[in-house]
């Protein structure tokens, strides 16, 4: 267990280093949010007096750790645009980009898994022809457009969901997961098609390992040879990428929710940044950040556990 | 107990045959040493017997008849079934001939898993037994242990354990002692001498050693370019060597006295 603490540990730090880093580059940037809020008009005496309201004379650290102690309060401080706290703008929209992430996660991992197997059991001139076209195709069709696809195909055409209008995620739990499935199911294309190629290209790489050798030289067959020996031994590049994924979705989740009109996290991200709302801008960059993190940091415990000799370093 | 009958491979992505004509008996009970220098086909002949021969990569002719069936063109059930259970394998690397995720009690188990009914209870008995058989200490500890655990040493030791856990008929050692250093390379060897004497299980030991060949069989047969170029006691053809590629192959052992020739 001490490699997990380990890594724990690590990733705590690295949350509170990129925190620092985002926090200083707003304040190099963002000029005086006073300033921007009132207008070039302003009287100095007012810009003073929101200067104090909105706690900017205090110096740097201190505002920085008040604010990163928000972070685990929820208390991020207060929309420019809005005059709304930003948590209280933010934590709908990160509910509404996890559940597409965690469909599009479990649409990969559920799609591409076994049909990396299987792709790997038909091999052969026509069948690696046939494959390699297919996942070209599916890794080049952006998912914008299979968005617009589906939109028109299962929105207007079928009318399983009406484009543009996510049913409220409390009230109509199954419609609005069923909305964001269409959605998910574009993030998850390409990314489906990339995972297989790579559990592919790994499984063939791993049985030219000695080991697959000596296990069929003890008379196991080759289903037992796959399920016992291989498998096992390519997941750890595969569990990584997938850590990869379930970080990335959540960038191309920008795109995927303008094209559904869904109410996301990227969604508001790009619209506070042409706002010029720093607080939310900020706070869902830390978040993202995080997100990063932690789905780096989960990956590695996974491959921990598949993987005795990744424990090494902790039993030392 | 197994014989071989004009056996030729070829790779098809190879001009030369891998092996050429070779005929070959294996006795029972005995040590057949199978020597010659890297690319000779001492494996490739290994293999074929093992059934570890891509199929589909190659082209095979003669007979390796084993217990009545001919292994080269034998039925995919009835090589599993020999597979393991009649005909264990030794490779050279400890270390990659182990699966990295599994513990070693249970690689030393896997023939039992495949090719008996017994419970997981029974086939644990099993295998610290045969751990305790090839000498390794606290084999109750060996047994937890993942293979990057152990050392080269112990690590071929539990690959004798696994293969010799179910008792096979014929082992196919393929440089079972290269990549050893010398000290536990002749502790490998005594112990295989002992298996060999007290189970009763025929071997074929592959070296391009001829001075480990020497310590361990009683029979020997010499390969060159694919091709069996001599047969014969170790020391007949140690002592009287009829070949000049086995004359050149002895000259090559470094010797004491050649050593204060050249000083």
């Amino acid at each position: 267990m001490k490699y997990t603490a380990k890594k724990i540990v690590l990733m705590l730090v690295t949350m509170i280093l990129v925190s620092f880093l985002t926090y200083t580059a707003f304040e190099l940037v963002s000029g005086d949010p006073a300033q921007a809020m009132l207008g070039t008009e302003a009287t100095p005496a007012r810009l003073a007096a929101l200067r104090e309201e909105l706690g900017l004379n205090r110096p740097f650290l201190i505002r920085y750790f008040s604010w990163l102690g928000g972070l685990f309060t929820g208390n991020l401080g207060v929309s420019f645009s809005y005059k709304l706290p930003v948590w209280q703008l933010i934590a709908p929209k990160i509910e509404v980009t996890l559940w597409l992430c965690l469909i599009s996660f479990i649409l990969i991992t559920v799609i591409s898994l076994p049909l990396g197997i299987w792709s790997y059991r038909r091999s052969g001139k026509i069948w690696d022809f046939m494959h390699t076209a297919f996942n070209q195709l599916c890794m080049a069709i952006p998912p914008f457009f299979i968005g617009i696809l589906l939109s028109w195909g299962f929105g207007i055409v079928l009318r399983v969901f009406t484009p543009g209008n996510l049913p409220d995620l409390h009230a109509h739990f199954f419609d609005a997961i069923r909305y964001l499935f269409f959605a998910a199911v574009c993030l998850a294309i390409p990314r489906s098609a990339m995972t297989v190629r790579m559990m592919r290209s790994t499984v063939i790489g791993e049985m030219e390992q000695a080991y697959v050798r000596t296990a069929i030289s003890r008379g196991n067959d080759r289903r037992a040879v796959l399920t016992r020996h291989v498998l096992k031994n390519s997941l750890v590049p595969v569990v990584t990428f997938l850590g990869q994924t379930m970080a990335e979705l959540i960038g191309g989740s920008i795109v995927v929710e303008q094209v559904f009109g869904i109410p996301g996290l990227g969604r508001f991200l790009v619209a506070s940044i042409s706002n010029r709302d720093y607080p939310v801008v900020q706070a869902i960059v830390v978040i993202l950040a995080f997100w990063v993190v932690l789905t780096g940091t989960a990956a590695d415990l996974v491959n921990q556990r598949i993987d005795p000799r990744l424990r090494l370093e902790g039993k030392r | 107990m197994l014989e071989i009958k004009d056996l030729h491979v070829k790779f098809h992505n190879r001009d030369r045959e891998a092996v050429s004509g070779v005929s070959l008996t294996i006795e029972d009970g005995e040590i057949l040493g199978l020597v010659g220098e890297s690319g000779s086909g001492k494996t490739v002949t290994a293999m074929s017997i093992a059934g570890l021969l891509p199929r589909k990569q190659c082209r095979t002719s003669g007979e390796v008849l084993f217990e009545g069936y001919n292994l080269l063109t034998a039925d995919r059930k009835i090589l599993r079934s020999l597979q393991g259970k009649k005909i264990g394998v030794v490779f050279q690397e400890p270390m990659s001939a182990m699966d990295p995720l599994m513990r070693v009690g249970e690689q030393v188990g896997e023939c039992l898993r495949i090719h008996t009914d017994l419970t997981k209870e029974e086939r644990r008995e099993r295998v610290l037994k045969s751990l305790e058989e090839v000498d390794l200490p606290d084999p109750e500890s060996v047994y937890t242990k993942y293979p990057h655990e152990l050392s080269g040493g112990m690590l071929q030791r539990a690959m004798i354990a696994a293969a010799i856990v179910i008792r096979p008929s014929l082992l196919l050692l393929d440089e079972p002692t290269t990549a050893l250093d010398v000290t536990i390379q002749a502790q490998i060897l005594e112990l295989l001498k002992r298996l060999n004497k007290d189970l009763g299980i025929s071997m074929l030991f592959i070296s391009h050693n001829l001075n480990v060949v020497r310590k361990i069989c009683r029979r020997v047969a010499v390969m060159q370019r694919g091709e069996l170029v001599e047969t014969g006691s170790t020391e007949q053809v140690f002592f009287h060597p009829e070949h000049p590629y086995t004359k050149h192959l002895i000259e090559s052992i470094p010797t004491r006295d050649k050593r204060k020739e050249n000083a």
